[in-house]
């Protein structure tokens, strides 16, 4: 392949240099309907699953129909999203804060043809490409981070966990029988870049195995000070270390201390973390973010570990089955999965998810951990 | 025919749900066939080896990414993460992978002829494959080499007048909610909030002087579809100061049984007939509505926002007239003492576009002062709240207290009364004491 | 301050530690130039551009370093 230049001068890098623009101007995107009602919508209603209808003052209509996306998504696939925007929602399209990608027409009447086509577009494997559902008190789609697609710390998968689980709730990503939203998130290693600490169902990958210290090169590829101040436990010290008659400078980790976060991977790749066997899935429940009802809350870990059984995850799929299933079956109308929990007690939670507690599941990290202990006379036997 | 077998990945592409795996592969044989003959700049049968290491990380159990220091274009503290495969034998066309942010436009609306420009150019200079979106908001662009970065650059901003986003110690890309474009429950106009803001703090946002990240998220209303009171170090959510508009007429249509509750959320299951008293007035938190002879009132001043009546019956209900938002602080994922919720630091504030947010602005920057000054090295916010105390914030960003920033007050007296705050100071004579109390 | 006074104190500062480590937090920074964060940081901004500094990240965190040291560009083969 013949190298192609940009007009960049490599020499020069401040010539004709365009920086600090920012992003296109949101305007530019707006489809017409959009653009002429905005702040002027009067209701909306969710017609079917994935399905909305928005009504303006001016009587004017937004269908909007929602399709499930996987992030991970390659310009083949973006092409063909573009293809369908062309050919019934003239040239516009968004997406969703949680990866789904909205189609939108300006009349009922070019709905049906729409969902037509979006449903018959399947992958050579046999899989859905656009998914109509993700609305209203069912389970959309599942936000998450890269995985092994592309992190150095993660300890699994997020593409895969991602598929399996929503296959495994397909049924509830494209029906409304819920007691509410169900909001699930992936989060591959506790620096959570998927902020999934206040979902209802959060799948987080965990390590449990301290780094292992690369003494023979640590020297050559990293800076100990740097890797020290990387750990957030103060886990590393600087040691000299004897390697065949030389002394070498490199780092010894005082493992009773380590968190697991691979912040000091980050800094220095002598200090590698990742484990078949170490490495595995916490999951966590009853989180939320709305202010409707109830204040926001966090996700508390309820599952302290599952292996990763890869391609398919069964055990963790399970686990997601079983607690969607009681909560929907025992959970009253509008109540979020975490205020059904609260409202029952996690003793009863627990009882009627017949998962396991055990004593991973009691805080034991600084401060906050006294607040979740029970300080009254009033729990369920 | 496939570069490396892959036989545990085959196993995602059967079920319903987008199979990623089936998209790769899809990419994988685009490039192989070359149909419109791009003279691609990285390795062609890139994708192919990012499945070929994906199914080893399926097989061991393990990553296969080295992480690496480049952070961007030149002049710039982020934007681009560096990824360096650990087998690059094995996987020469991922051996160099790094991922470029670029920022997303507020409210994530495209015309396909800016997704299609966007596409071809990332088909030359990277791998095509993409995250549509990252968590923070950005598009992501998955896998690239460390020459095509700047050659990227150069055409993303000279012919499609586009901005990298935000990485490392800088402001992150802000993100909205849908907001006025289409949502009834808005209360300010999100998207040109966070475009103003994101280009007003575009040196905050590609070079780093902060501590740590900082993130900016808009959300309409207290519904917070963008999570920003959990997910940002200031969020802004809409909110109002007077009352809930309803309209009768339609309450009654709803009480009829004409409306669906919750605009249809719940039309999955048979929940029974919609019963206002039980689904509506007891479930108010604050219990400040009654509704009694076909009157539905709601008795304003006792109300907290919830937005619970709002959206059970959004053709009956709307916010007040009186709009603005609640600026919270401090929000951020667990790591290191434990996760925090946003914190309430400014109740209400207009949100005043003919001034270019000056109001806002202001404690913006108040806020960035203290924490470029007192904040330690990789300290959030959030955590540098925790540290010196909501007092000292509201000292550097000089706003009143008042009883709304609490949930509750102080349950110890350890109060440190500053000098000037005690009648006569703190510098006594002990002399004048012993005159009246014997040594 | 002047941009070469600036220049003089950072090199001179973070060659005295590159024994150590290559890499600074922008705090170190603005307290080698004794000045407060919005000052030290246009001088600072400048440094990059001059190619006298150049940036580092983790990905989340950012840091400086004189253009060219440290161990990690050579372990990555893109030196």
């Amino acid at each position: 392949m013949a190298f192609i230049s940009s007009g960049y001068n490599p020499d020069k890098p401040m010539e004709n240099r365009i920086t600090d623009i920012g992003p296109r101007h949101y305007e530019e995107f707006y489809p017409e309907v959009i653009k002429k009602n905005k702040g002027k919508w009067l209701y909306h209603e969710i017609l079917k699953p994935g399905v909305l209808v928005h009504v303006a003052e001016s009587g004017d209509e937004v269908y909007t129909v929602r399709v499930g996306g996987a992030r991970l998504m390659s310009i083949t696939h973006i092409r063909e999203i573009c293809e369908i925007a062309d050919k019934h929602c003239d040239g516009h399209l968004r997406f969703t804060t949680r990866n789904n990608i909205e189609f939108m027409v300006d009349d009922k009447s070019k709905v049906d043809a729409l969902i037509k086509d979006l449903e018959a577009r399947k992958f050579d494997g046999g899989s859905f490409k656009f998914p109509v559902g993700g609305t209203g008190a069912g389970i959309t789609n599942i936000v998450h981070t890269q995985g092994w697609v592309h992190c150095h710390t993660p300890a699994t998968d997020a593409s895969g966990p991602v598929k399996a689980a929503m296959d495994e709730l397909f049924t509830d990503f494209q029906s409304m029988r819920m007691p509410a939203h169900v909001r699930i998130a992936l989060g591959c290693c506790l620096n959570m870049c998927g902020a999934v600490h206040c979902s209802d169902i959060a799948i987080l990958g965990y390590h449990r195995k301290p780094p292992m210290v690369d003494h023979a090169y640590l020297d050559k590829t990293c800076e100990v000070p740097l890797a020290i101040a990387a750990c957030p436990t103060a886990a590393l010290k600087p040691k000299k270390v004897d390697l065949d008659g030389t002394t070498v400078n490199s780092i010894e980790v005082n493992k009773e201390r380590c968190m697991f976060c691979g912040n000091c991977y980050t800094m220095c790749p002598s200090l590698p973390l990742s484990d078949k066997e170490g490495d595995g899935i916490v999951l966590m429940v009853g989180g939320k973010v709305s202010n409707r009802i109830s204040a926001p809350k966090f996700s508390k870990v309820v599952v302290s570990f599952i292996p990763n059984e890869t391609p398919r995850w069964p055990s963790m799929t399970a686990q997601l089955r079983n607690i969607v299933e009681t909560y929907a079956k025992d959970a009253r109308k509008y109540e979020r999965l975490g205020e059904w929990a609260e409202r029952i007690g996690w003793e009863r939670f627990f009882d009627k998810t017949g998962l396991e507690f055990s004593h991973h599941l009691i805080d034991d990290f600084r401060d906050p951990a006294y607040y979740t202990w029970r300080q009254t006379t009033n729990f369920k036997f | 025919m496939a570069k490396h077998k892959t036989p545990l990945l085959d196993q995602l592409e059967s079920g319903p749900w987008p199979s990623f795996v089936s998209d790769l592969k899809q990419e994988a044989a685009a490039r192989a066939k070359n149909e419109k003959n791009v003279e691609y700049q990285i390795s062609q049968d890139v994708v192919e080896d990012l499945l070929g290491v994906l199914e080893l990380s399926y097989k061991d159990g393990t990553t296969h990414w080295k992480h690496g220091g480049i952070v961007g274009v030149f002049g710039y503290g982020g934007g681009v993460i560096g990824r360096y495969c650990d087998q690059p034998g094995l996987f020469p066309g991922v051996a160099h992978f790094h991922t470029i942010r670029v920022a997303q436009p507020a409210g994530k609306f495209y015309t396909t002829e800016y997704l299609k420009q966007l596409c071809d150019l990332w088909d030359l200079r990277g791998s095509g494959l993409t995250n549509m979106h990252g968590s923070t908001g950005d598009i992501i662009l998955l896998g690239t080499t460390t020459p095509q970065i700047e050659e990227f650059f150069f055409e993303l901003t000279h012919n499609m007048n586009q901005d990298l986003g935000g990485s490392g110690s800088n402001l992150r890309t802000p993100a909205d909610c849908i907001g006025q474009a289409r949502c009834e429950f808005a209360c300010y106009d999100t998207q040109d909030l966070c475009h103003t803001l994101t280009n007003d703090y575009q040196d905050e946002l590609h070079r780093p002087a902060f501590p740590y990240k900082f993130k900016f998220k808009f959300d309409g209303c207290p519904n917070c579809c963008v999570a920003s009171i959990a997910r940002s170090d200031m969020s802004f959510i809409g909110t109002w100061k007077d009352d809930i508009r309803i309209d009768q007429d339609a309450v009654a249509g709803y009480v009829k049984g004409e409306f669906k509750p919750n605009a249809g959320a719940h039309s999955g299951r048979d929940w029974g007939a919609f019963d206002i008293q039980k689904e509506v007035i007891a479930l108010c938190p604050t219990e400040c509505m009654k509704y009694e002879n076909g009157k539905l009132e709601i008795d304003n001043k006792e109300c907290t926002r919830c937005m619970h009546c709002i959206n059970v019956m959004p053709r009956a209900l709307k916010p007040g007239k009186e709009t603005g938002l609640s600026i919270l602080v401090g929000a951020k994922a667990p790591i290191l003492d434990g996760a925090q919720m946003g914190s309430l630091l400014v109740p209400f504030v207009e949100v005043n576009k003919e001034n270019g947010y000056e109001e806002i602005k202001e404690v913006v920057e108040a806020i960035w002062d203290w924490w470029m000054e007192e904040g330690k090295n990789r300290e959030r916010l959030g955590e540098l709240m925790k540290r010196q105390g909501f007092q000292k914030m509201l000292e550097a960003t000089n706003i009143k207290p008042v009883a709304q920033h609490v949930q509750e007050p102080r349950t110890n007296p350890y109060i440190f009364w500053k000098e000037e705050e005690v009648e006569g100071g703190w510098e006594r004579d002990v002399n004048e004491f012993r005159k009246n109390h014997l040594r | 301050m002047e941009i070469a006074e600036a220049k003089e104190k950072i090199v001179e500062a973070l060659t005295k530690k590159s024994k150590s480590k290559s890499k600074f937090y922008f705090n170190d920074l603005s307290e080698i130039l004794e000045l407060k964060p919005r000052e030290a940081k246009k001088l600072i901004s400048k440094l990059v551009e001059d190619e006298v500094l150049e940036y580092w990240s983790s990905g989340s965190t950012t840091m400086y370093g004189l253009k060219g040291t440290g161990k990690q560009a050579a372990a990555e083969h893109e030196d």
